[in-house]
């Protein structure tokens, strides 16, 4: 039995003025109706790339999906025709996004846009489209929902905003939620609060979700599975009972040594020392070596594959090698 | 959109109005030569007596601020006074040419924006494609060649090579008789080839406009929630990025109208279209200056209220300046 969503061996390459680069290299991730997968990573490291790769929002050009494949519920999304792609876009497979600012329109008002995704899946007028908006407005915890509805964006603030993108995101019962960092925007309350609100979306609506964040915090309170990605690869993945308390990867266990625990008594941060490697510059070898303590020769020629050393799969040679 | 708002709005047009007036009539005073020899001269010789008795009866003679005075009271009347030359009121004299002159402009400012922001949004569609280039050279060329170069062009085009369209005048004198509806298709037919080299300047420059207008907007986030709704590729187009694109097009149209109407004034002349152009040819030519007042007012006039309505339509289309 196959999972919900499957992201099987995915390269995406960009054309830059360095040349073709390599945003996402063998990337595979599945997760299944009820789920949450976690996926955390640094700045940069084809988080967003992986989620609009899904939604087939790629730029392209410069974009460019260079192989692999992508199935929902087995029908493979990767040169499905269009048409096709747009019916399943904000119905089956919904995103909310990184920007709550600037993801709405400023020129329509907030019921018209959430009415207009639920007429482009569901058959329906526009006065039932605006009366179910007004639903989903209240349902996201929205006050005085039908007054808000005729509101433009920037009549609301963006923890307003980013609940009006998830109302319109779950407009259509979407099987699978891709939540690409959808709280960095928003100050601490309000993120507890968006996250209350996916969690209850989940249970409702029994949609897969996919969690993009930089918050371990999140992870912890979301997450089923988590996967670890590291300059355009999943370096680790597991369950996050697992990632979070028996990280592996020298880059993952960097990352949870740099949660600010509480009740922890030293309030040092550890920090992983330089940065993620520009991606014209990735060489043979791992990406992380230039940053890792364990490093050894054939970390610097040879790239390490995702398999399961021990406790589970991740992605370095040291593990393999038992020396860390 | 508040009533008080329109109210201010129509109240600076007003004054604009006034310090246009006296502008126009410091102006035209300043300008060498004295217009009592002008009006005796096309009686036919002057004797001093004659002279005096022409500055008494058109006020010539009193101080320059009285007769200011005396021009905005009678403006204030709609009297612009009577024409040096044609021995008429000029408002009778510019009563007969504007509507010519409005359907000539107002033709040609919609075919110069909707064409040009036609052609802009098929040009952004893809911004290296064949379509673009050919928009920004055609843009550069339209906006290179003087509008005098244009209609000659196209009148030895129509006169000798292909004779398809009149070159001269706005009725047949064959069709004096005919219903309404002829004569209408006739006008309409003596209006393409002016109209069209009016708009080509015009009509260039919208479409380049429009075409970076709408490459700024199609990489903007809610272009990307649009399409992540499952939104078609025309909805997003002219529906969700257009809306946005337009709002820099209209701010140029308004400012453009001036320029336009003076473009009018050259095209009416090129291509002897019964309008105020040639009405204030003549009159410049016979240095009568009431005429050539009452038609530098008329063009003020409707550039003023041009300006209003580009106002108003603006807050319109974007909501952000509603309720300001
Ligand atoms: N249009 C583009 N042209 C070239 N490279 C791109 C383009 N878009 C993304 N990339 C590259 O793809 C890589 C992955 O980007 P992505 O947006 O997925 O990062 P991310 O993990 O979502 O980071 P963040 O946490 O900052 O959102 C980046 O290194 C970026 O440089
Ligand atoms: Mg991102």
């Amino acid at each position: 039995m196959s999972a919900l969503l499957e992201i099987d061996d995915l390269r995406v390459t960009f054309g830059t003025r360095y040349g073709e680069v390599t945003a996402l290299d063998s990337v595979s991730l599945h997760v299944d109706a009820g789920e949450t997968l976690g996926v955390v990573g640094e700045s940069g490291c084809g988080k967003s790339i992986t989620a609009l790769s899904v939604m087939g929002l790629i730029p392209q050009p410069p974009g460019k999906i260079a192989g692999g494949s992508i199935r929902l519920n087995g029908e493979e999304l990767i040169g499905a025709n269009p048409a096709r792609l747009r019916g399943l876009r904000g119905g089956d497979v919904a995103m909310i996004f990184q920007e709550p600012m600037t993801s709405l329109n400023p020129v329509f008002t907030v019921g018209d846009q959430i009415a207009e995704a639920i007429m482009l899946h569901q058959n329906v007028d526009k006065a039932q489209a605006l009366k179910d908006a007004i639903a989903l407005l209240d349902r996201v915890g929205i006050p005085s929902p039908d007054a808000r509805a005729r509101d433009y964006p920037h009549q609301l603030s963006g923890g307003m905003r980013q609940r009006v993108m998830i109302a319109m995101a779950v407009s259509c019962r979407p099987k699978v939620l891709i939540a690409d960092e959808p709280t960095t925007a928003l100050d601490v309350t309000v993120q507890a609060q968006i996250f209350d609100l996916l969690n209850e979306i989940q249970r409702d609506f029994g949609a897969a979700i996919v969690l993009i964040t930089h918050d371990m915090g999140a992870i912890s309170e979301m997450a089923d599975r988590v996967a670890v990605m590291y300059a355009g690869r999943v370096i680790e993945e597991a369950s996050a009972d697992d990632v979070l308390d028996y990280p592996q990867h020298p880059y993952a266990r960097g990352l949870i040594d740099c949660i600010p625990a509480l009740g922890r008594d030293d309030h040092r941060l550890a920090e992983i020392p330089g940065v993620v490697p520009p991606l014209h510059l990735l060489g043979a070898g791992c990406a992380f070596a230039e940053r890792c303590a364990h490093k050894q020769d054939r970390c610097g020629l040879e790239k390490p594959l995702l398999a399961a050393h021990g406790h589970h799969p991740v992605a370095c040679h040291g593990i393999e090698e038992g020396r860390i | 959109m508040n009533t008080s708002y329109i109210l201010r709005r129509l109240f600076y047009g007003l004054l604009l109005m006034l310090g246009v007036v006296v502008l126009n009539f410091l102006l035209i005073r300043m300008a060498p030569g004295d217009p009592a020899v002008v009006i005796a001269g096309e009686m036919g010789g002057a004797t001093e007596e004659m002279l005096e008795s022409i500055r008494e009866e058109y006020g010539l003679n009193k101080p320059l601020l009285v007769q200011l005075g005396i021009y905005i009271g009678d403006i204030a009347r709609f009297d612009l006074g009577e024409s040096f030359f044609f021995n008429q009121p000029v408002t009778h004299l510019i009563g007969l040419r504007i509507g010519p002159t409005i359907l000539l402009v107002v033709t040609a400012q919609l075919l110069s924006i909707v064409l040009g922001v036609f052609l802009g949004v098929i040009a952004a569609r893809k911004p290296n494609g064949i379509m673009s280039a050919f928009v920004s050279v055609f843009a550069t060329i339209g906006y290179a060649v003087p509008v005098f170069w244009t209609g000659i062009m196209l009148i030895i085009l129509f006169a000798s090579i292909v004779p398809i369209f009149p070159v001269e005048g706005m009725q047949s004198v064959r069709l004096r008789d005919a219903n309404v509806f002829v004569k209408a298709l006739d006008i309409l037919h003596h209006l393409v080839l002016p109209a069209f080299t009016l708009a080509i300047i015009y009509l260039a420059q919208y479409a380049r406009l429009s075409r970076a207008s709408m490459l700024e907007v199609l990489g903007s986030d809610y272009i990307r929630t649009a399409r992540a709704k499952g939104a078609s590729e025309k909805s997003v187009l002219f529906k969700h990025a257009l809306r946005n694109a337009a709002l820099p097009i209209l701010t140029v149209a308004g400012l453009q109208f001036g320029n336009l109407i003076s473009g009018a004034l050259l095209v009416e002349t090129v291509f002897n279209w019964p309008g105020m152009g040639r009405l204030a040819f003549d009159s410049i030519l016979r240095r009568d200056y009431p005429t050539i007042m009452g038609v530098l007012f008329f063009a003020s006039f409707m550039v003023v209220i041009a300006n209003i309505l580009t106002d108003l339509s603006y807050r319109l289309a974007d909501p952000r300046l509603r309720g300001r």
